[in-house]
């Protein structure tokens, strides 16, 4: 199969990564940091690790601001709701998933007051001022996905940051489509809080998600038993364990440890550099196909992630997608979870084809969509 | 050789006992983290970590000093020479 829907999850998962999961499933499986036994302490000390490394690949202040969540909308969800906004103010871009959409709805049901930024897609500047011209005394948050995943842009996240921390407005950032994929310094970005999606940059498996709060949340969604506290009948207030009610997820936490060591021994840049040589490849020749519109801008590093949304005139986004995966190939058709997103490029009726790479694709697979996609246009000439 | 006295450091979470224990390890001391008896300092179950050492104070400036919360610390029987 060629897998092009890496956006959802990255499809390949290094062996490393396999291995690490295998070997926690068989040696690791007892409740971490609960026990007195060597297994506990054991499956608490890799998970310790884990946080150590996450730390490092994206610089925050210290290993206990690393919660475990249980996916990237958990994580979202966990600040939205535990910023404590009430019935103040709140931002974000007109491009949120609808992991971040959706949270802010509801919060506007209870009387906060949400407001959307304009993204300007060739303009970072006009983007940042969109968000600087709704900044109210009573802004409680600002929150922004760093890259739509439907368009694959990049947002100037670090500029938003800087707005962000010179207002005293805390920052929070999705990074579904950016974290392993692109550099994030949580300190010189100014981010207080990072939601993660580790089984796609950081090639994990699914079930675990990342939140790394440098600031507290005075709300919690989920309580329960931590492990620390317990006679206590209030949550207890330490991080990370405040927000890690229950068991987490042991082996795929082995298999974020394991994804991070790939990346770090590969090197970020160096798959970054190769997924935008795949995606710019692919748009050179697939903008070639007559009656083509694609609605991502030409990769380039820092501007756009390996994602590009297009559409064939006449043609529905999900048929295109079944006559490709007829072919054995993977992609992905539709909303994308990302209404916003379609509404802003005007593609809500029937959302777009999306191909992102990476770095398990080769320049083969490239090969093989647009020779299957050149094929489809003659049968739509027919 | 030194005598070396013990001491349990009480830090309540599991993280912040493997943090204490990372640190002092890379400071050269001898250290482990377990679970502590359920009533020692921390309101229920609570972690911490065990340290030999003749210098307990310079121990919790440093732990403190990286942002490891310590809820109580006491001498134990049994130090090591």
């Amino acid at each position: 199969m060629v897998y092009l829907d890496n956006a959802a999850t990255t499809g390949h998962k290094p062996e490393g990564v396999i291995r690490a999961v295998n070997f926690a499933l068989k040696n690791y499986s007892s409740n971490p940091g609960r026990g007195t036994y060597g297994v506990s302490q054991a499956s608490a000390e890799m998970i310790y690790n884990c946080r150590a490394k996450i730390k490092r690949l994206f610089n925050c202040s210290s290993e206990d601001r690393v919660v475990f969540t249980n996916n990237c909308t958990e994580a979202a969800n966990f600040v939205i709701k535990g910023v404590d906004i009430g019935r103040n103010h709140v931002i974000a871009s007109s491009l949120e998933h609808n992991a971040v959409a959706r949270p802010l709805r509801t919060i506007e049901k209870s009387g906060a007051q949400v407001e959307f930024a304009e993204v300007i897609f060739d303009d970072d500047g006009a983007t940042v001022r969109s968000f600087e011209r709704l900044i109210r005394p009573n802004t409680r948050l600002v929150i922004c996905t760093h890259a739509s995943n439907v368009t694959g842009h990049i947002l100037p996240i670090k500029e938003i940051g800087e707005m962000c921390f010179k207002n005293n407005i805390p920052f929070a950032v999705d990074a579904a489509q950016t974290a392993g994929v692109v550099p994030i310094d949580m300190q010189k970005m100014h981010i207080d809080y990072l939601c993660v999606a580790p089984h796609k940059g950081l090639y994990s498996p699914m079930g675990v998600g990342i939140l790394i709060a440098e600031k507290d949340l005075p709300k919690t969604v989920i309580e329960g038993g931590t492990g620390t506290e317990s006679a206590n009948i209030e949550q207890p207030l330490d991080f990370p364990e405040r927000m890690e009610s229950g068991t987490v997820n042991v082996p795929a936490i082995a298999g974020v440890s394991a994804g991070i060591d790939f990346i770090n021994r590969v090197g970020l840049e160096k798959i970054y550099a190769y997924e935008l040589m795949l995606a710019q490849r692919f748009y050179k020749r697939l903008k070639d196909i007559p009656g083509i519109k694609i609605y991502t801008p030409y990769p380039k590093a820092l501007a756009t992630v390996p994602t590009i949304s297009f559409n064939f005139e006449g043609a529905l986004s999900s048929d295109v997608a079944v006559f490709l995966s007829e072919r054995n190939i993977a992609v992905r058709s539709g909303l994308h979870c990302s209404p916003m997103a379609h509404k802003r490029i005007g593609t809500l009726d029937d959302g777009t084809v999306r191909v992102c790479f990476s770095y398990f694709n080769t320049e083969y697979d490239v090969e093989i969509i647009l020779r299957v996609l050149r094929s489809y246009k003659r049968l739509l000439k027919n | 050789m030194v005598n070396l006295r013990k001491y349990l450091i009480a830090t309540g979470t599991v993280t912040y006992a493997m943090k204490a224990k990372n640190i002092l390890i890379k400071k050269g001391y001898k250290v482990r983290a377990e679970k502590t008896r359920s009533n020692y300092k921390s309101n229920g179950c609570g972690y911490g970590v065990v340290v030999w050492c003749n210098d307990i104070a310079s121990v919790e400036e440093l732990l403190s000093g990286f942002g490891v919360k310590i809820l109580g610390i006491e001498e134990i029987a049994n130090g090591l020479s």
